[in-house]
């Protein structure tokens, strides 16, 4: 298996992966239009589901102990991957939702990004420690790249959160180091709940961080 | 409730509001792998006839390839349990699960389509009915990692008073959304339902309104002559803010508007409708204050002769529509250049009844279907029942295949759905079974599993 055997393609930067829309791709979410925060509620769409990840320093973690606790912004990815409407466009949206987060301390203290990949054989813990750099050792907004031990591991992840992903194969049938898959990001809530889901057609950064923000007052309302 | 004018009575007693919503450019915005190439194989809907083969409604695959030895048969029929008046199906936002539901018995049934040539039955949900107090499921628009149902009636009364329902992908019903009866916007609501459709750049979903189960279950014959139900067809479409899902404004828009259609084309943000009982097409768009406002723009045929438009399919460029309409079995097609004034350029009658028509992305082949609804449908030889493929050329309609759902006792041949045969492999098909990665801890080290 081509794709997930490659196990050392050159490492590469976050930055290298970001490439352009192409045009013809639907127009940008206009954000003026979105409620304003804490004015709608967000539905609890399902559980997210929980299974053994490595986080980038190599130690094996429940992903439950992860996430609980913290309002999470979580995307499957892989670090080669370059799709501009996958991992790319996904990785834009959280660069800047790390930036605005930056700007607004009360969501940030209580909120986390999380990066997670689809191939565990290339991206490896020390791949993803590369590949989040500097914004992995970020101490003010908290985003985790995490990996799992094998495609065993990974696999009741995927279907947990219902992200499908297919090997690309060529002409003769054999497989391709590209992984088709549909961008998700999830938003998981303290309580571990999914509570929404954004796709390309609704990938805005102030639309996360909006719901972030609901998801904050909703919590301070509860505690009252 | 919507009351019509008489006139509009008299007319809407000839007539039957039908179904549709099909096509690979109405697929929601959400969903991924549009088919912009040829199609493999079309997925019909059917509702099983009693004394037909064995009477069950079933999901009939044809092989739509022209390269393929099977071109235009039947490769495969999946039937399900009894007659439930299937209608309506719709993919999840993956492509991988193919929801198709039931107006009479409520059933909602998953086909797992990750070998589209053999679809399989993989879960059937039977409590919508009873979880949620709605009554029909008859749009289902697939939204990221879940799917947004709208129904017809309700329990209570089993009028057109209904809502729609929030599944999540896995089946769960997650949340409910009564359709709104109060004052919005100028209009007051009638709390119908019928269709969905969503603008998410623009934050907004539509809803256009049909009828109640007492209506679409009953014999059209016996319909038509009793005028108090008559009057009870939806007259309104709603804008929504769909992140908040609040109904935000409501539209006059008489004579059971039902598919919606929002143009494909980037920069655009209009969308189009059809009012069946009043033959016209409606735009809603935004006025200079970025206000949504719905207005008709076009007369379908001549409305005293009743042609009924029950499906509408719009071209990937946003430049033409296909509208079917069922009484005079007529395909027809209008410019869309200008929006505001589409003009008709093409009539054709494709069967003596028709009902969905359902378009490729590239604009080149145009299938249609022919049942309404099992009791609506027409009586005797004029109750055709098939599957026709056409080529369009941009001047005619040319006839490739036929399949004859009577002569092949399948039943009645309703909503269809398309699919191409997958490109890649899974990713637990390649993975290598003892696969590890070295850890910095030995003692993390983690053991395969299988």
């Amino acid at each position: 298996m081509v794709a997930l055997a490659c196990a050392s393609s050159a490492l590469r930067s976050a930055q290298d992966a970001d490439q352009p829309r192409p045009p013809g791709a639907r127009s940008d979410v206009d954000v003026s239009r979105l409620p304003a925060p804490g004015s709608y509620r967000l539905p609890r769409l399902m559980a997210a589901p929980d299974g053994e990840v490595l986080d980038s320093s190599g130690r094996s973690r429940k992903l439950h102990a992860l996430l609980a606790g913290r309002l999470s912004v979580l995307s499957f990815m892989y670090t080669y991957c370059r799709d501009p409407e996958g991992c790319p466009l996904a990785w834009r949206a959280l660069d800047t939702l790390h930036t605005e987060l930056l700007r607004d301390s009360d969501v940030a203290r209580h909120a986390q990004l999380v990066s997670l990949s689809f191939d565990p054989t290339n991206d490896t813990p020390t791949q993803m420690a590369m590949f989040g750099g500097e914004r992995a050792r970020d101490a003010r907004v908290r985003w985790l790249f995490l990996t799992t031990a094998s495609v065993a591991r990974l696999l009741p992840l995927l279907k947990g959160f219902g992200q499908d992903v297919t090997v690309e194969t060529d002409a003769r049938g054999r497989a391709t180091r590209t992984l088709n898959h549909m961008l998700k990001i999830f938003l998981v809530d303290a309580a571990l709940q999914v509570r929404e889901i954004y796709s390309v057609a609704t990938l805005a950064p102030q639309s996360i961080l909006n719901d972030l923000r609901t998801l904050r007052i909703e919590a301070a309302t509860a505690q009252r | 409730m919507a009351h019509r004018p008489a006139a509009l009575a008299l007319v809407a007693a000839l007539l039957s509001p039908g179904a549709a919503l099909a096509d690979e450019t109405c697929n929601s915005p959400y969903m991924a792998n549009l088919i912009k190439g040829q199609e493999d194989f079309l997925h019909v809907w059917t509702l099983g006839v009693k004394g037909m083969g064995d009477g069950n409604d079933k999901l009939v695959t044809v092989d739509a390839n022209p390269k393929s030895k099977n071109f235009g048969k039947v490769v495969h029929k999946l039937s399900v349990p009894g007659r439930g008046e299937a209608h309506h199906m719709g993919f999840t936002d993956d492509r991988r699960y193919l929801w198709a539901g039931r107006l009479d018995d409520n059933k909602i049934f998953v086909f797992d389509m990750v070998n589209p040539e053999k679809p399989k039955l993989v879960k059937t949900i039977s409590d919508l009915a009873a979880k949620t107090g709605f009554v029909g499921p008859h749009t289902f628009y697939a939204m990221p990692g879940r799917m947004l149902v709208q129904a017809l009636s309700n329990t209570k009364d089993h009028g057109g008073v209904t809502g729609m329902v929030l599944f999540n992908n896995k089946g769960e019903i997650v949340e409910k959304y009564a359709m709104p009866t109060g004052d919005l916007g100028g209009s007051k609501g009638d709390g119908y339902g019928y269709d969905i459709g969503i603008n998410p750049a623009k934050n907004t979903m539509l809803t256009s309104s049909f009828t109640g189960w007492n209506n679409y279950m009953m014999d059209l014959g016996k319909l038509v002559k009793d005028g108090e139900a008559m009057k009870r067809f939806g007259s309104t479409m709603v804008a929504w803010d769909v992140k908040a899902m609040k109904p935000q404004k409501i539209f006059s828009v008489p004579g059971a508007p039902l598919e919606i259609r929002w143009s494909l084309k980037e920069g655009d943000n209009w969308a189009i409708t059809a009012a069946a009982l009043t033959s016209k097409l409606w735009l809603v768009k935004q006025d200079a204050k970025g206000e949504w406002q719905a207005r008709d723009v076009a007369t379908i045929g001549d409305p005293a002769k009743i042609p009924l438009p029950v499906d509408i399919s719009i071209t990937a460029d946003g430049k033409g529509l296909w509208v079917n309409t069922f009484m005079d079995g007529m395909t027809r097609y209008f410019d869309l250049s200008n929006p505001e004034a589409p003009k008709q350029t093409f009539a054709k009658q494709t069967g003596k009844q028709v009902n969905m028509v359902s378009q490729s992305w590239d604009g080149k082949r145009v299938y249609i279907t022919s049942s309404l609804l099992a009791n609506w449908d027409k009586k005797g030889d004029d109750n055709e029942q098939m599957l026709r493929a056409f080529d369009w050329d941009g001047t005619d309609l040319k006839l490739k295949f036929e399949v004859d759902f009577n002569k092949l006792k399948l039943g009645r041949a309703h909503h269809m759905k398309f699919t191409a045969r997958p490109a890649g492999k899974a990713l637990a098909e390649l993975a290598p079974r003892n696969q590890t990665v070295a850890v910095s801890e030995p003692s993390t080290r983690i053991a395969l599993a299988r």
